[in-house]
Parts: C-alpha cells; sequence; structure tokens
C-alpha cells in the first residue's frame, strides 16, 4: 500500500497538508481545512484509511494538526473517525491525537462533540 | 446594502463573486488587521469564513469565474463598533431556499449553547456527505457569536428572495 502525501500549497491556505504513511500507520492532517470541493478533497483519504483498516490492519495512528476547518469539512473528518471507530471495535488498534491551541477554546469544545458523535477517545495535545 | 446599520467604522467590504481565493485573501488579512486578542480574532475569522462560503454556495445569483469554474454572488460588510464587532452578509437565493432559512434562523435563535450544540451534532450527523448544506454553518455562526442572528428574507419576486444576515462579535 503506497503512502498518502499532499503537501501544503502557499497560494491555497485552504487545502490542508497530508502525510498518511503504509509503514508506521501514521497520518497526520495538517494546517486549514476550507476548500470548495470538499467531498473531492476528502475521499481519497477516506479511501486510503478505509483500504489500510482492511488490508494492512496494523495500528493507526491518526494526528490531527487543524487550525482550522469549516463545517463542511468537519462532516468529512467525522466520516474518518467513523471507520476508525469500526476498526477499533473489530479489535485495531487506534490511537487518535489532536493537537490544539490552548488560545483556541472553540476547538476543544469542537473535539469534545466529536468524541460525543463517534464514542472514540481523541487525546488532546498542546501545540508546542 | 442599503438597509443595514452602516454606523461604526467599516473595515472591509466587498460586493461580487465570492471566490475562494477572495474569501481566503480576505480572511488572512482579517486576520492582521483586527486588533484585538487571539480567541476574537480566531472567531471572527471562523465566522467570516462560514458565512461568506455560504453565500459563494448557495447564492441564486452565480458568475462564471472561468470558463466552467462558477461562484456564487452577493456582498459581506465588517464594521466595527465601540465594543463589538458587526459582520453582514448579502445575497439572493430561490424563494424556497427563503422558507428553510427563516425556520432554521428562527431555530437556532430560540437555543441556548448546549441546545445548539446538540443540534449542530444531530445536523452534522444527518448531513449528506456531499453538501451539508447551509444550516449547520449557520448553527456553528450561532455558537461562534453568543448573540441570536439578525436576519432577514425579503421576497423580491415569485421566484427569488434577498437574504441578509448580521452577526455581533463582543470584544
Amino acid at each position: 500500500m503506497e503512502n498518502l502525501v499532499i503537501k501544503e500549497v502557499q497560494d491555497s491556505p485552504y487545502y490542508p497538508s497530508i502525510n498518511f504513511n503504509a509503514e508506521s500507520g501514521i497520518c497526520e492532517i495538517a494546517g486549514e481545512s476550507y476548500m470548495e470541493e470538499t467531498f473531492k478533497f476528502y475521499s481519497p483519504l477516506i479511501d486510503w484509511i478505509t483500504k489500510y483498516t482492511n488490508e494492512v490492519k496494523r495500528p493507526l495512528t491518526l494526528n490531527f494538526k487543524l487550525t482550522y476547518f469549516n463545517t463542511n469539512s468537519s462532516r468529512l473528518i467525522l466520516d474518518m473517525l467513523d471507520i476508525v471507530k469500526k476498526y477499533q471495535d473489530d479489535g485495531g488498534r487506534v490511537s487518535v491525537n489532536w493537537y490544539y491551541d490552548p488560545e483556541d477554546p472553540d476547538m476543544i469544545d469542537e473535539i469534545q462533540d466529536f468524541e460525543m458523535e463517534t464514542d472514540v477517545k481523541i487525546n488532546l495535545i498542546e501545540f508546542s | 446594502m442599503n438597509n443595514i446599520n452602516n454606523q461604526g467604522k467599516k473595515i472591509i467590504s466587498f460586493h461580487g463573486p465570492l471566490t475562494i481565493s477572495l474569501l481566503s485573501f480576505v480572511g488572512n488579512y482579517l486576520k492582521l488587521v483586527i486588533n484585538t486578542d487571539q480567541v476574537l480574532a480566531s472567531r471572527l475569522y471562523k465566522i467570516f469564513i462560514e458565512l461568506t462560503q455560504n453565500v459563494s454556495y448557495y447564492s441564486a445569483e452565480v458568475k462564471e469565474i472561468e470558463k466552467g469554474i462558477k461562484s456564487g454572488v452577493g456582498w459581506f460588510l465588517l464594521n466595527e463598533h465601540g465594543k463589538h464587532f458587526e459582520f453582514t452578509t448579502g445575497n439572493l437565493i430561490k424563494i424556497e431556499d427563503g422558507y428553510k432559512l427563516d425556520r432554521n434562523c428562527n431555530e437556532i435563535n430560540s437555543l441556548n449553547e448546549e441546545e445548539l450544540r446538540i443540534l449542530k451534532r444531530k445536523t452534522r450527523g444527518e448531513a449528506k456527505i456531499r453538501d451539508i448544506g447551509a444550516h449547520i454553518g449557520l448553527i456553528q455562526t450561532g455558537l461562534l457569536s453568543g448573540h441570536p442572528l439578525d436576519f432577514k428574507v425579503s421576497e423580491i419576486n415569485s421566484k427569488h428572495s434577498y437574504f441578509t444576515i448580521s452577526v455581533r462579535l463582543d470584544k
């Protein structure tokens, strides 16, 4: 299975950078997310996680380093967490970490909402 | 833009197609020029993106920017007052969307913060993956603002209405 890498583009700060590593199982999403065609952007990410959990079946770590995402993006993040939850329920080893700025109290509310909606434990880690 | 509150200091306004490039540029410009604390600047930025993207996606007036690339047309205005900021958008909508917006905004205005969060989770969970709709963006705006949404739906003709929404953010 190949890695999925999308580098940050300075002229398009509405796309986050993506680094999904099939060898380590560590997947990182960083930056901001408020692109127009949200489904088109997130669809390959969801496909990659689905394939990893169905075929590779090794431990999976999701590291969210998103400083902002719009509500459209949040719907697709929810989908990713739902897949992770199913993998966990089927015996897969999963760790979800969310890096946040302590100066952004709204982000903590967002993370708590994701936890309540998916029943996935999300570890809060302050940006250093 | 004729029927809005023009008191206060105008920070920025625009009328035209709200492309993603424009919104990104202006949003990041606001982060730089808003001389306030980080939490408030962050909330203003989030509200700016949510409301202007609603115009961009759902305006009934659409302009082709490049061949095959279209963007919704509308306007936005940010005013600074002594103790708060006021952000307003306006755009043409289909008449049937006006009924939904009227219902949704009134529902949002009737709920407290915890009830809004419950509604947000419910709405997001039920939303279609490809088209989440404007509703959740308005809920999020209400949560970030902490004030009722000041909105108006005015019927123009048998097919279209005009929608304006103004959001207050305390300093």
